[in-house]
């Protein structure tokens, strides 16, 4: 006896089958992203890394989105820049709204907190532009980067220095971690490298306002180079007071960090910034990738201005993300975590991303190139600074 | 790597900030001797006076005419200070003559507070300067920048007019009697409570000046005047409290100190030989350089 | 009773300090250019009458009058102003100033022009003089003996400009033979020459018998005999409550 009813019966739970598989295709793959949004966190910061974050889900899900035809959306939750905010958005997005990694760390106390968590959650964290040693160094299989540590932006000004041919260089540096981990470091890969630089290495209290006693010496050691490692408003006033002292612009002064690209610093520097060198992230002349082309283009159309290092970080780490995925065939954490390990991802920046198993601080770490620009005129706008050196060239 | 030319330099660079830091120090010493209580909130009035400058010279008069605006900075701190001194200090001392400082000096600790993050709210963390067209000059050896010169000059001078305003007129010599004798300057008809708003008007008044006469040297932000706070308290126990001779002295003791430590000895510590130099005058001299060793009563 | 209209009065003046009574319904009158004299024992509520008349204290009810005008509610500096001086047991000269400086201040907070200032000048070095302290004139003033500074506190007083009453807190106590009879020297010679009207306060008999001819008496808070020495001495309540043996 032919079973209409049985028939029916079957093709209705095929469909219904269907339309669930169909279903499970479309339901987005959600990215987490921790930021800064409010004091005593750095806002600014935050909602520099989230516009690059966004324009990320735009590239992808304007192809399609991942994992044939699943949409990327974010879960964008506040850290306020405190390790306890951190923990609370980690576990909010990993939690509730299933991440399948978490980016956007900007303050690396934040980040170290998360990662505590993350290791029994399970779920990885890319830290956008937190530079401590111990995000990585603790070598967690959670734990990913992609922002310059402190090894690698010495490496550059020494191998800069190299090829300026400065013999005599004095290193003014604060008394923070900042600065004494600078200092430390650049002392010891000029002793393990045999450079042969004469290093001249003074330090400073932060709450310090007249360097002048320190400049005294400074001038004193006759340098070839003056390495500024102050971080605020200590660095805005070494360049003053060494201009006083009539020691640059006889002696070149490189900053050691991309303040001088801060809408102020002209405004600050009228007359004493000019010729200055300062290590950056990120410049319009460089060459960057594919999607580090149409990034800059789609943020210059949305925003109206030239993107920075922030931007272009959080864009980068949820493209890794979304490679990760595709690659990986799943938004299964561990397999996300293999694939990272073993993968290679594009980037903002020219050049292939890793994150091998690799010794101390460089363990899952990636570190965009670092390029030291130099002004040509008092006013000049640092997108037209010039690139005198780029690592890795 | 010492040379009599380093030496020299540091010497002189050393007397002109120590010059600078002795105004931060007047105002800190003089509210205490009459409104018997310790402001924590001194560098708050110091940074106040800091952005006063920036934005009449920025927005309104120009740096050309950076003095009137130094001048103009100073009273608008000094009218602050006497607005809020019958409004947040006076209410603390509860009735009666002699006076409890504990809770005022609480209340400028909260003051400190609010000042600082209401300028980060308005303006922002970040570095501003109201720019200088003053040249560069050379002071022996020593090159020094138009602007750290200028504050030095109008330091002395201003410290100057305060010492002749305390020994040359009606209001000084009220003052002096009231720092000395509250009641025996009420029995002779003084009116303490008002010359308190005065006192405290013009101790902040000299702070702000300090700040706005700095703006172009150490630049404007919300706490450029932590300086102010702690080596006003430094320069004040070493001098002796109340002395206006003696914060000079030691103000300038103290910018000798720092200078030739931070450049001969160890840079680190430039914070430090303050400290050292107070620790020796508190075991040489307890009541510091020029201070009495008990207070009137 | 005098026909004249008192310079300074109390009426019912009252203080209490929690549970205590300081002060009970004190009415005084003294009238101008009289030397009036305060005694009783130690407690008796002295230093609290003075305070009340100086706007120190203000009184829990009652009123003070300064020539018919009431002080209550005055502050310290104003009563001063207004002519109504006081002086302290302790010494509150002012130790840094010059003895100059000590006695000019209270001249110039009332008046402050050139010709004001001058005179004030003048008038200080002739107090000077009369207290025999002008080999001192620019000395500071901590550097005076215990009974110096009682001389020069005293002297500072008759510089208010508008000085009418002074009320002198214990002038005399430790103070030696030869400054009292320059203090009583300088009270008798500002009585006589200006008209001043004195309220003082003393355990000193011999001073006040030569002082004084009216004595009010306070125990307890309480006006209990007012009249001249002898006739106080007559009391025998007075005598047995405080005077005793010592007074002869």
């Amino acid at each position: 006896m032919y079973d209409t009813r049985r028939l029916a019966v079957a093709a209705l739970l095929l469909a219904g089958a269907l339309a669930c598989a169909n279903a499970r295709a479309q339901e987005p793959v959600t990215i987490g992203l921790v930021v800064p949004l409010s004091p005593p966190g750095d806002p600014t910061a935050g909602q520099l890394i989230r516009r690059g974050a966004e324009l990320a889900l735009d590239y992808y899900n304007g192809k399609g989105g991942v994992l044939g035809g699943r949409k990327l959306q974010l879960s964008v939750q506040d850290s306020q820049g405190r390790p306890e905010g951190g923990v609370a958005a980690y576990r909010r997005v990993v939690g509730e709204d299933k991440a399948v990694a978490v980016t956007g760390f900007f303050h690396s106390s934040v980040n170290i907190a998360a990662n505590e968590v993350a290791k029994s959650m399970g779920v990885p964290t890319l830290g956008t532009q937190t530079s401590a040693a111990d995000i990585t160094a603790k070598h967690y299989e959670v734990a990913f980067r992609t922002h310059l540590i402190d090894p690698l932006r010495v490496a550059a000004w020494l191998e800069f220095m190299q090829k300026k041919g400065f013999k005599r260089v004095s290193l003014l540096a604060e008394t923070s971690d900042y600065g004494v981990g600078l200092v430390t470091e650049t002392d010891r890969q000029i002793k393990e490298k045999k450079l042969p630089i004469e290093l001249q290495s003074l330090t400073f209290d932060r709450t310090s306002t007249d360097l002048t006693p320190q400049l005294l010496q400074v001038k004193a050691f006759k340098p070839d180079l003056l390495v500024n490692v102050g971080v605020g408003a200590p660095m805005d006033l070494m360049i003053e007071q060494a201009a006083t002292l009539a020691i640059t612009p006889q002696v070149p002064m490189l900053v050691s960090y991309d303040a001088p690209i801060r809408p102020q610093f002209w405004q600050l520097h009228p007359n004493t910034g000019d010729k200055l060198y300062f290590i950056a992230y990120y410049s319009p002349k460089q060459t960057l990738s594919e999607i580090g082309t149409w990034f800059t283009k789609a943020y210059e159309e949305k925003y109206k201005e030239s993107p920075v290092y922030s931007s272009l970080n959080g864009f980068g780490d949820v493209a890794i993300i979304a490679q990760a995925v595709e690659q990986a065939k799943s938004t299964d954490p561990k397999a996300i975590i293999q694939t990272l390990e073993t993968g290679k991802f594009a980037f903002w920046s020219s050049g292939d991303v890793t994150f091998p198993k690799a010794d101390g601080v460089f363990w899952h770490n990636f570190s965009p190139p670092v390029l030291i620009l130099q002004f040509q005129k008092p006013g000049q706008d640092w997108k037209e600074a010039e690139v005198v050196f780029e690592s890795g060239k | 790597m010492f040379s009599l030319e380093l030496f020299t330099q540091a010497l002189i660079a050393g007397i002109v900030i120590g010059v600078i830091y002795a105004l931060m120090a007047l105002g800190i010493t003089f509210i205490y001797s009459i409104v018997k209580m310790i402001n924590w909130s001194m560098g708050e009035f110091y940074m106040l006076g800091s952005y006063a400058q920036y934005l009449i010279v920025a927005y309104w008069l120009g740096a050309d005419l950076w003095y009137v605006a130094a001048i103009l900075s100073a009273a608008t701190v000094f009218l602050i200070g006497w607005l809020i001194e019958p409004i947040l200090i006076k209410p603390m001392f509860t009735g009666g003559i002699e006076r409890r400082d504990d809770y005022a000096t609480v209340v400028t600790i909260a003051l400190l507070l609010l000042l600082r993050n209401l300028a980060t709210a308005i303006s922002g963390p970040y570095q501003r300067t109201p720019g200088t067209k003053l040249p560069g000059v050379m002071l022996g050896p020593l090159p020094e920048s138009g602007a750290r010169f200028a504050a030095f000059l109008a330091a002395l001078a201003a410290i100057a007019l305060f010492y002749l305003l305390l020994k040359r007129t009606w209001l000084g010599l009220a003052l002096r009697a009231t720092s000395q004798s509250r009641v025996g300057a009420q029995t002779a008809g003084v009116d303490v409570l008002s010359l308190d708003k005065i006192a405290f008007g013009i101790g902040v008044g000299l702070a702000g000046l300090a700040g706005a006469l700095l703006a172009p040297v150490f630049m404007v932000y919300p706490t450029d005047g932590v300086v102010t706070t702690t080596k006003g308290f430094e320069i004040i126990v070493i001098g002796g409290l109340g002395s206006v001779p003696g914060a000079l002295i030691a103000g300038v003791a103290l910018g000798i100190a720092e200078s030739l430590g931070a450049t001969f000895i160890a840079s680190a510590y430039q914070n430090a030989y303050g400290f050292v130099l107070l620790l020796l005058v508190l075991a040489l001299r307890p009541s510091g350089l020029f201070g009495e060793r008990l207070r009137q009563a | 009773m005098n026909g004249a209209a008192p310079i300074l009065e109390t009426r019912k003046l009252s203080k209490h300090f929690g549970g205590f009574v300081a002060n009970d319904a004190i009415d005084l009158a003294v009238q101008p250019g009289e030397i009036r004299g305060i005694i009783g024992p130690n407690g008796a509520g002295k230093s609290t009458l003075i305070n009340l008349m100086t706007g120190v204290h203000q009184p829990s009810s009652g009123d003070v009058l300064l020539a018919g005008e009431s002080l209550v509610g005055r502050k310290p500096h104003e009563i001063a102003r207004k002519g109504l001086v006081r002086s302290f047991q302790v010494s509150r000269v002012f130790g840094n100033l010059s003895l100059l400086d000590n006695l000019t201040a209270p001249h110039l907070a009332a008046a402050r022009t050139r010709e004001a200032c001058q005179e004030g000048v003048a008038k200080a070095r002739r107090l000077l003089d009369l207290v025999r302290l002008t080999s001192l004139t620019d000395a500071p003033a901590k550097t005076l003996s215990g009974g110096q500074r009682v001389l020069l506190q005293a002297a500072a007083g008759f510089m208010m400009p508008a000085l009418t009453c002074y009320l002198l807190d214990e002038p005399f106590a430790g103070v030696n033979p030869v400054i009292k009879d320059q203090l009583i020297a300088l009270i008798e010679e500002e009585s006589r020459a200006r008209g001043l009207t004195f309220v003082i306060v003393s355990h000193e008999m011999a001073v006040m018998r030569r002082l004084c001819r009216k004595i009010t008496v306070l125990i307890e808070g309480r006006v209990v005999a007012e009249g001249s020495l002898d006739e106080i001495a007559s009391r025998a309540d007075v005598v047995t409550a405080y005077l005793g043996k010592s007074f002869a």
